[in-house]
């Protein structure tokens, strides 16, 4: 038992850290802009089908991982530019419709360009096979992601923290209005926030793909789960998105040995009773 | 004064509108037959409800659009994957339409919910799907069952894989949790130990799930002679995705027991497809001349790509019904469901007939073996049907004790 359990517990820290890194991205949109960015998922969805595309292109799966997210930012770019920031003065309600509206495009869009039949992403060679953990066989790659993502959210981290911009958007995230009267650009500042939200959720739809494919409703499959990590973590906060991602991920897998039925569902009792318990979520504080 | 004379006026007008419409809706139903496809076009089985539609309209197309001297009208309502909206839309059409004959949705427990519609309202419908309730014990005589039985296709599914392994001694079973899983899961555990096996461990897990790292590992660790999968689609492609990433297949092999073959398989790389076996109600390369016209016909629809399960279940279905009503040569449910009893026949499956007493549709079940890539002719030579199993239920295993009158 304490093998199942200790394998429960990696599988449940891989999954929370893709789950951390869509989160991460939400919340930045949420604190920055205030708005629920329903199109998130619809984004995710996209970083997978541009690096499945750029993999079938190219024969490289790396440089789909490096570009394909970066296509992502193009995508939200327009979506900001051209309804976003246009509704910014107006009523919240416009705001939901229009991005609820453009979460449904983006998975129509998807049907269009790709087809409703889903796809599979090959792990790249150098990451397939599995490694002997000793207590369980565990697959390279998966542990290669656990890695990656450490990585990818100490680098945010570091960039919102440690730099200018970092320092602007997290003080945008507290007091936007203060930052507009001290001279910044505030629409400047949404876009490249959107963009970076953007970006997070085409990261984590790439790195995904060898473990979760590609389908239409991929981007639907994972908005639920992102925004239970926005409630769990707290409004903008980015430290409680990443740990409430590996808290979800864990009670899904732990879950699993027990009551298999209910992995589902248990990320949806943690919601429950921290709105009950900790309405600011656990890491917030408004 | 003039405005209540306006308003009344205007109520008057809205009042022979309507009683217009109904009149032409009783004038068109003495000269047409509505049949309904309630199909998943949103919710979990988005992906299938379009594909299901092409197939009902290819049966459709195949006869003109004519059965018994009457014209078929086809309409179709979205189920959502959901019973109550299911049921709700069914109804609406029932009462709005006229509706007289069903076919779909594409689950079991959404099938359970329209048949009961159906039998409130004496509307005669056909459904495909892997409960065992629909002609067991929630039969009745407006319902039948276009899938094999879950008895079949876990018997052939087992029988296959004891002869194809002698030397495995247990399953590990993958189980989608509502009552398509049930069914089969029902008949794994009865019947593993007439095949010389042992189930090492059973997990369900919920319809929609995406992450299934936590099960392989169990079942990794419980180290079975083979997983076998019972669920469906995305679940199915996704978990078998999974188990490559495992390394548990192709070291050992994965049995999809109830498989849509087609749609499921294309969405896999052919390096995640070897060491499969596939059980599945159709394959479109199965070998006579009523499945070689549907499959033309189907691609000519698809853009080249072949039928799976679904569109092959919506034209069974659809078939089915329009066979009763040519039958009875009448567009009256009740006698099209006598005509529809007593049916033996080919279809696209081989010879089927009609059990008179579950409303279960006797036919084949397949099992495949998936090909490497160096095997395929082109990229929809995906597998080999090798075997083509006809036992059916035990009487004794079925709770349809009295399927009832009308």
């Amino acid at each position: 038992m304490t093998f199942l359990i200790a394998s429960q517990l990696l599988n449940g820290l891989a999954t929370g850290m893709l789950y951390a890194l869509v989160g991460v991205g939400l919340t930045l949109v949420l604190g920055m802009l205030n708005i629920p960015n329903f199109a998130h998922g619809g984004l995710y969805a996209f970083g997978a089908y541009f690096t499945y595309t750029i993999v079938n292109l190219t024969g490289s799966f790396y440089l789909a991982v490096l570009i394909g997210p970066l296509l992502v930012i193009l995508v939200a770019f327009v979506i900001e530019s051209q309804g976003v920031r246009r509704l910014y003065a107006a009523h919240h309600d416009y705001q939901l419709l229009f991005l609820f509206a453009m979460a449904l495009i983006l998975q129509e869009a998807i049907i269009l360009i790709w087809g409703p039949v889903g796809f599979s992403v090959l792990t790249p060679k150098a990451l397939s096979g599995v490694v002997n953990l000793g207590f369980t066989v565990y697959p390279a790659y998966r542990l290669a992601l656990i890695g990656m993502t450490v990585l990818i959210t100490v680098a945010l981290w570091l960039f919102l923290t440690r730099t200018n911009i970092g320092a602007i958007v997290r003080a945008g995230m507290e007091n936007r209005e203060m930052v507009a009267v001290l001279g910044t650009d505030i629409n400047r500042v949404f876009m490249w926030t959107f963009a970076l939200g953007a970006y997070l959720a085409g990261l984590a739809g790439g790195l995904a793909t060898p473990i979760m494919g590609l389908t239409p409703s991929m981007g639907a499959d994972m908005l639920p789960i992102s925004f239970v990590i926005v409630v769990i973590a707290g409004l903008g906060s980015i430290l409680g998105a990443i740990a409430s991602g590996i808290l979800i991920g864990i009670a899904q897998s732990m879950t699993t040995i027990w009551w298999p039925e209910a992995s589902n569902i248990a990320i949806y009792v943690l919601m429950g009773l921290t709105i009950i318990l900790r309405p600011q979520g656990l890491f917030g504080t408004r | 004064m003039k405005r209540v004379s306006l308003a009344m006026k205007g109520m008057a007008v809205a009042a022979t509108l309507a009683l217009s419409a109904t009149a032409m809706s009783a004038f068109a139903a003495d000269d047409e037959v509505v049949l309904l496809g309630i199909w998943p076009f949103s919710g979990p089985y988005a992906d299938v409800g379009p594909l299901l539609d092409n197939g009902a309209q290819v049966a459709l197309e195949q006869v003109g659009y004519k059965a018994g001297g009457k014209t078929i009208k086809y309409i179709t309502r979205d189920s959502e994957t959901k019973a109550g909206t299911a049921t709700r839309r069914a109804q609406e059409a029932i009462d709005g339409e006229g509706v007289k004959f069903m076919v779909g949705p594409w689950s079991s427990g959404v099938g359970l919910a329209v048949s009961d519609v159906a039998q409130k309202n004496k509307v005669m419908y056909a459904f495909s799907g892997g409960t065992e309730d629909l002609s067991g014990k929630r039969c009745h005589r407006y319902t039948f069952q276009w899938a094999a039985p879950a008895y079949t296709a876990v018997e052939a599914n087992l029988r296959v894989f004891k002869k194809n392994h002698p030397d495995a001694k247990s399953i590990y079973l993958f189980i989608a949790d509502y009552a398509f899983g049930w069914s089969l899961q029902k008949y794994a555990e009865m019947l593993a130990p007439k095949f010389g096996l042992t189930i090492a461990g059973v997990d369900r897990h919920p319809l929609g799930h995406r992450e299934f790292s936590s099960y392989i590992t169990k079942a990794v660790a419980a180290n079975p002679d083979a997983i076998m999968m019972v669920n469906f689609g995305i679940d199915a492609v996704t978990a078998l995705r999974q188990i490559y990433n495992f390394g548990f297949t192709p070291k050992k092999p994965v049995i999809m027991a109830w498989s849509s073959g087609t749609e499921e398989l294309i969405q896999l790389d052919p390096e995640m497809r070897e060491n499969l076996q596939v059980g599945t109600n159709y394959y479109w390369t199965i070998d006579n001349p009523e499945n070689k016209a549907f499959v033309e016909a189907y691609r000519k629809k698809s853009g080249g790509i072949p039928p799976g399960y679904a569109p092959a279940a919506a034209y069974g279905m659809t078939q089915a019904i329009l066979a009763g009503i040519q039958l009875a040569n009448s567009a009256e449910p009740q006698k099209a469901i006598e005509a529809l009893e007593s049916y033996k026949g080919k279809t696209i499956l081989g010879e089927t007939s009609v059990d008179a007493k579950t409303h279960q549709i006797n036919r084949p079940y397949f099992i495949l073996k998936t090909k490497s890539k160096s095997e395929m002719k082109d990229e929809y030579d995906l597998a080999t049907v090798i075997d083509e199993s006809s036992v059916q239920q035990p009487p004794e295993l079925n709770e349809c004790k009295d399927i009832g009158g009308f």
